[in-house]
Order: C-alpha cells, then structure tokens, then sequence
C-alpha cells in the first residue's frame, strides 16, 4: 500500500453524502451542515455531479465556512484540483475514477476514499493507497434499485474480512441496521436518504452515534 | 511555451479514440493537444492523457486538457483549457503554478479580459463560424469580433467554431495567433491529412 494518510484523529464513523440536487435545489447542503456544527463529528462527502465545476467551488466554499466539530472531515467526490481550490479535507473518488496515488501526488494532505463494488475493485483500491472504502448497497434502498439486488450483509462482512482499511456500509444503512453491518466488520456506516430530513437530522446522527460508537 | 507562428490545435471528441486522433492530428502538424471528453470516467481520461501526453512529448507538442485540473496534474499535462462555467481561472493559477498554462473559452472582448487579469496564458475565441461539434448559446462571432478582441487584449488567442483550410487563413490575417478545430480533424476521411492541409492554409505554404 502506498502512500497511506497518516491521520491524527481517527476517521468519524458517520457518513453523510449529499443529496446530489443542490442543482435544482439548493440550499440542503449548509442547512445539513449547520446542523452537524452542533452534533458529532461526521464525514461529509459533497456528491453534486450535476454541478459544473465553477458552481461546484462554490458550494464547495461556502461549505468550508461552516464549523463542524473537530475530526469532522469535508470531501467532495471525485473532483481533487475542486477539493484544493476550497480547502476541503479530501476527495472520495468512484470506482471508475483516477487512481489515488496519481492525485496524491499533488493533494499529499488529503484523504482518499474510494467505493468498491467487486474485489478487483478492492484491489485497485489498496494497491493506489486509499484511506477508507466505501461498499454499497447493503440494503435495498430506492436510488440504487437500478443496478440490481443489494450486495447484502454476509458480501459486506466478506469485504471487511478481506482488507484492512476502514469500510463504511452504505444503501438502505438505519439506525435500525446499523448494528449489523458493525458486526460484519464495518467501521462505520454511510448514507445520503436518511439524512436528507433535516428536521430529523440531529437526532438521526445521536441515533447512529449510540450504535457506532458504543 | 506556446509557438509564435501560426499553429494549430486539435480537440478530441467522442467520434474517435482521442489516442488515435491525437496520433493522426500530431502527424498531421498540430502543435496542441486538448483532451476533452465530457462523458468519460475520470480512470479513462486519465489513461488516455498518459499515452497523448507521451505522443506529444515524441512531436514537441503542447498537451491540454479541458475542464479537468485534477487529470491534468495526475497526468503531468501541459495545462488546462477552462470553460466560462469550469474552475476560474485564478483558482486554477493557484493550483498549477506558473510553469503550467491555462487556456480560457471566451466568446466576448470581455470574457477575454477578464482571462487576461485572471492569468489565462491564451483564449479561446468562438465560436467563429457556425459549427456542429458544441451546442451553442450565441450567434457566431465572426472574424470581426475577433478582431476587435485581438485588438484589446495581449494574450495570443486561438479561433475555434466551424473553421476549415478554406476560411482559417483570414483568421490569422485578423490576428488570431492559432485555429482549433474539432470535426475538420475527427471526421474526416484521413484526420492526418486534414490536419496537415489546415495547417499549411495557416501557414500558406504551397501544397
């Protein structure tokens, strides 16, 4: 493994994602994440792929202006030089993207995540150093229905097993649940739907904390 | 960095292999490079841009990429090329250093200044002529506008938007310092051949 980011405080366990409209409708994001100011520290991936990259640095920066608690971390999918230009904590880049290493050559304080779907997935992923993986879809959940069955909790226990690195579970993951994936070897949990209520949002994340950080 | 004689810059698009394009456009005489793919992954255009970088090494050609910073840092490019709605181009400053250039799309005198003060090293001018590879939003502009945009700022700037070997040479007479063509090359018959006769309509050399 390469190159491995070496962290000062550990990596949070929540995972929030975006809601991947802030096109259409935005303004979710800063609400989501004046309300995690005042929570746990979580991961915050901002995933806007309908945003063009100049809109993209905008969200980007006006994210970056809102305290979240100490060890939060800020990334943005896929896109680095936008991560750099906004200061944000990393980038999480899809199974498809370009690999870590390439980019942790000039971002050499980020973190990477890479999602993983296949074991040559994994592979790939530990051979260009990634700081955590993202596995998905343990469990159904609507926005991912379009690419089949959910890969389910006994695929994601295997993935655990195999690597060393951090897997957060993600795809239909609940408070409910989530103690599940935690026993399949799961570091931590990640989710876009479920916190995408924010009237709920603070009392979602306490729910998640209890479980992932008995 | 960038030539000072007449030259020509070929753009892949998603009719052909932008390796194989970027081969037959280095063969062909151009002198610049620009990967732009709007639907590829991120791994992809990363692969494509080590073997077109490796190409462009081989001829002495510049190597750009649009839109995508962060491939071209991975990949060791020779700069950017950034649209209105792309990073800004003082951003991108920030990020590449000094000894990277950075391309802008301008289609206004305006735009174009604002480049200029932002750090571009060249712009982008069109579209000139009507032209099928890009949906546009304008009118073309039309070698006067160019002109006129030529006149007020010092950056060189390279024409694009339905250009051919037939009406390129009135743009360099009204100062464009480059064409850039995407269709001319990627559809023809022989992408090689086209890019040398555009070449040689920049350069009026006698075929």
């Amino acid at each position: 493994m390469k190159h491995k980011k070496i962290l000062i405080t550990p990596l949070p366990r929540i995972y929030l994602i975006s809601s991947g409209k802030e096109n259409s409708n935005p303004g979710r994001l800063v609400r989501q994440l004046n309300i995690l100011s005042a929570t746990m520290p979580c991961i915050v991936q901002i995933r806007e792929k309908n945003l063009e990259a100049k809109q993209l640095l905008t969200l980007a920066l006006q994210a970056r202006k809102i305290q979240l608690p100490t060890g939060s971390l800020l990334l943005c999918n896929e896109r680095a030089d936008v991560a750099l230009a906004a200061g944000l904590d990393g980038v999480h880049l899809p199974e498809n993207a370009c690999p870590a290493d390439k980019l942790r050559a000039f971002a050499s304080n980020f973190i990477f995540g890479r999602s993983i779907h296949s074991h040559e997935a994994l592979h790939i992923a530990e051979q260009s150093g990634a700081d955590y993986l993202l596995f998905g879809p343990v469990f159904d959940t609507p926005s991912k229905r379009k690419y089949g069955a959910p890969q389910g909790l006994k695929k994601l226990g295997e993935f655990c097993r195999t690597t060393s690195l951090p897997v957060y579970a993600l795809g239909g993951v609940t408070p409910r649940n989530a103690a599940l994936c935690m026993a399949e070897g799961a570091y931590g949990t990640a989710g876009l739907s479920i916190f995408q209520e924010t009237a709920r949002l603070s009392e979602t994340i306490e729910q998640f904390y209890r479980i992932l950080y008995p | 960095m960038i030539p000072s004689s007449p030259f020509l810059c070929v753009i892949t698009d998603e009719a052909l292999c932008p390796v194989t394009l970027a081969e037959q456009a280095l063969k062909g005489g151009a002198s610049m490079i620009q990967l732009r793919h709007k639907t590829a992954s991120g791994n992809q255009l990363y692969s494509w841009a080590v073997e077109i970088r490796k190409r462009c090494r081989q001829y002495h050609a510049l190597f750009i990429i649009n839109d995508r910073l962060d491939i071209a840092l991975a990949s060791d490019a020779d700069g950017v090329h950034l649209g209105q709605d792309d990073l800004p181009a003082a951003a991108a400053r920030k990020l590449l250093g000094n000894s990277r250039i950075i391309g802008v799309s301008a289609s206004s005198a305006e735009e174009a200044l604002q480049a200029e003060k932002d750090g571009a090293d060249y712009i982008g001018f069109g579209h000139i002529y009507p032209t099928i590879s890009k949906q546009k939003d304008h009118e073309p502009l039309g070698p006067d506008n160019l002109q006129k945009t030529v006149s007020v700022i010092s950056l060189p700037v390279i024409a694009i938007g339905g250009i051919n070997a037939e009406n390129a040479p009135l743009l360099i007479t009204r100062g464009a310092s480059a064409v850039a063509v995407i269709s001319a090359v990627s559809r023809a018959k022989e992408p090689a051949r086209a890019a040398y006769e555009l070449l040689c309509s920049l350069q009026k050399i006698r075929q």
